[in-house]
């Protein structure tokens, strides 16, 4: 994990049920450390889940997503 | 610390009379990529408060509910014709218009072709995913040949239908545009590329140098029948080999000049276009005996014509959910079963612009008698998939009826008084039975335990098989899954 300047790590924030679970995102993704959760949310699908660690906040997710709104990422 | 997030939209998009925060676009749908990138160049460059867009009729039509700048809705093909009256009108504002190709490439093709030849001041985005995504995947002129549709489902053949439309080529060999490229979103390497052309795109209507028209390749995973990431491959691979990428004109660059088409995808382009030969011959076409065959509706039972009954009501069913859950399939199979018992039926599908990723309900009547209209407002039956159907439709239930709901829906609202609700857990079965699929088996199981539908099981358990007329290796599952599920419920 990345951590440095203010002390939070790289990591995307993920808006659940604006998810499509498409997996854009998550075959882009050049860490692997994104995958669809095995959940459902409220519209019916899996949506992606972070794994937790290993995000560099490259952004390369987001403007896979064809959604505006279900991930953005916080770079450190 | 940096936050990447979008810019350019705004934080709630209106549609359909509640604020949501998702697009209408199917998963993985290429628009939802550009869109974004779009409302961010315009945010990046600050114009968003100088930008008049024009939307089109088509799987783009939403635009004007997403990206915070002003627009005007144009009749459809008619985006470039209304830009150029924009543009002509205010000549201090940018003006882009966004197309797709039906809008652009079809209907709308002379439109588009005669305000580049004129080099109106406005920027046109053309997306091309190959097929009318909107009306369900039917040829369009940018159909690649063999390319499988719902008007060429033997593959489009060149000798009856034509050669795809090389949209940027032709618009090459005009004089005034001052801009012509090919991007895609297939990837990320892409998707960056294409950020920078419509960054282009906008610089020239910022500085109004005239004419830009900027192609994207775009995958549809709905009507190409494939996963997301096979569609983005199929825009890599069979598109691009078709349609290859470039900047065909950008004359502030000296990329491509007037009327030659010597540019990095031109060039590569017209030695790839077949010679047309004289001698093209219409490939011969398998012959079906009927519509059903040649379109692999159930029909694998015989079933006589309805015969009238005053005495069974009319019976109406409302299955709504998720599009992709196979929520129209589940209408399918019950309208069939009331075919196979000679009742009048009639399926009524519904849905937006979008095929998967919004709501998709449909409709279904069954009776003794000749039915009136195929739309239901208040169920008998109301079968609900997921969250947002059930919210939508369970109030207008009748009294007496039944709602069958899958349990990973919380239940907000009640139904109405004398309303019975069963919670049924389908897609948990379906799971645990591995084949998340067939959440919609599951319903029809419960729909049979249930004694919902009026009809016998029998005719159910056919109607189901026959719906996998196409996929026979599915039958026998299905079948084995409608009684596992069944001797399930009525244990619990």
């Amino acid at each position: 994990m990345s951590e440095e300047g203010n002390g939070v790590a790289s990591h995307p924030e993920i808006e659940e049920d604006s998810c499509k679970g498409c997996g854009r995102c998550v075959a882009a993704c050049p860490r692997k450390c994104l995958e669809l959760k095995s959940t459902l949310n409220k519209m019916g699908v899996k949506p992606v889940g972070y794994v937790g660690e290993g995000c560099i906040g490259c952004g390369i997710c987001f403007y896979n997503c064809p959604e505006p709104y279900a991930l953005r990422v916080v770079k450190s | 610390m940096k936050t990447i997030e979008q810019k350019g939209m705004y934080q709630k998009f209106p549609r359909s009379g509640k604020d949501t925060r998702v697009t209408h676009y199917c998963a993985g749908c290429g628009h939802g990529i550009v869109n974004k990138l779009v409302a961010e160049c315009c945010a990046e460059m600050g114009l968003q408060d100088n930008t008049i867009f024009v939307d089109p009729v088509g799987c783009g039509v939403f635009t004007y509910y997403y990206w915070d700048a002003a627009h005007i809705s144009a009749a459809h093909g008619r985006a470039s014709a209304a830009a150029t009256g924009v543009c002509r009108a205010r000549p201090d504002a940018v003006t882009i218009a966004y197309q797709g190709d039906g809008d652009l490439g079809a209907i709308g093709f002379n439109n588009a072709f005669q305000a580049a030849s004129r080099g109106e001041k406005f920027g046109c985005i053309f997306i091309n995913n190959s097929l009318y995504g909107m009306t369900g995947g039917q040829m369009a002129p940018t159909t690649l040949e063999g390319e499988k549709t719902t008007t060429t489902p033997f593959g489009r053949d060149p000798a009856l239908t034509g050669h795809p439309l090389h949209v940027c080529e032709v618009f090459s060999q005009l004089q005034a545009p001052v801009y012509v490229a090919r991007v895609s979103v297939a990837d990320t390497k892409r998707i960056m590329q294409c950020k920078q052309a419509i960054k282009r795109l906008f610089e020239i209507q910022r500085d109004r140098k005239g004419y830009a028209l900027l192609e994207i390749l775009a995958p549809c995973p709905t009507n190409f029948g494939m996963n997301p990431l096979k569609a983005a491959e199929f825009c890599m691979n069979e598109m691009e080999a078709e349609f290859p990428l470039g900047v065909f004109r950008d004359a502030e660059k000296g990329v491509g000049g007037s009327r030659s088409c010597a540019t990095e995808g031109g060039a590569d382009a017209q030695e790839r276009v077949p010679p047309v030969s004289a001698t093209l011959a219409v490939k011969p076409v398998p012959r079906f005996s009927s519509c059903a065959e040649l379109f692999g509706v159930p029909d694998g039972v015989d079933a006589p014509p309805a015969v009238d009954d005053p005495s069974v009501p009319e019976r109406r069913f409302k299955f709504a959910g998720y599009g992709g859950q196979g929520i129209l399939s589940l209408g399918i199979c019950v309208a069939e079963a009331a075919r196979l018992q000679k009742r009048h039926t009639l399926w009524f599908p519904s849905y937006g612009p979008e095929q998967r990723g919004g709501s998709a309900s449909c409709s279904v009547v069954v009776s003794g008698m000749p039915i009136g209209s195929p739309t239901v407002e208040h169920p008998d039956v109301l079968v609900c998939m997921n969250q947002p159907s059930y919210e939508r439709f369970v109030g207008d239930v009748k009294r007496g009826g039944i709602v069958i709901v899958d349990s990973t829906v919380p239940i907000t609202k009640h139904p109405p008084e004398g309303v019975k609700l069963y919670q049924v857990p389908a897609i948990k079965m379906a799971e645990d039975f591995g084949v998340p699929k067939a959440a919609n088996t599951m319903m029809l199981a419960a729909l049979r335990a249930f004694k919902a539908t009026g009809l016998d099981d029998e005719h159910l358990e056919t109607a189901l098989c026959a719906s996998f007329k196409k996929k026979p290796q599915l039958v026998e599952k299905n079948r084995d899954l409608l009684h596992r599920a069944e001797a399930a419920l009525a244990g619990a």
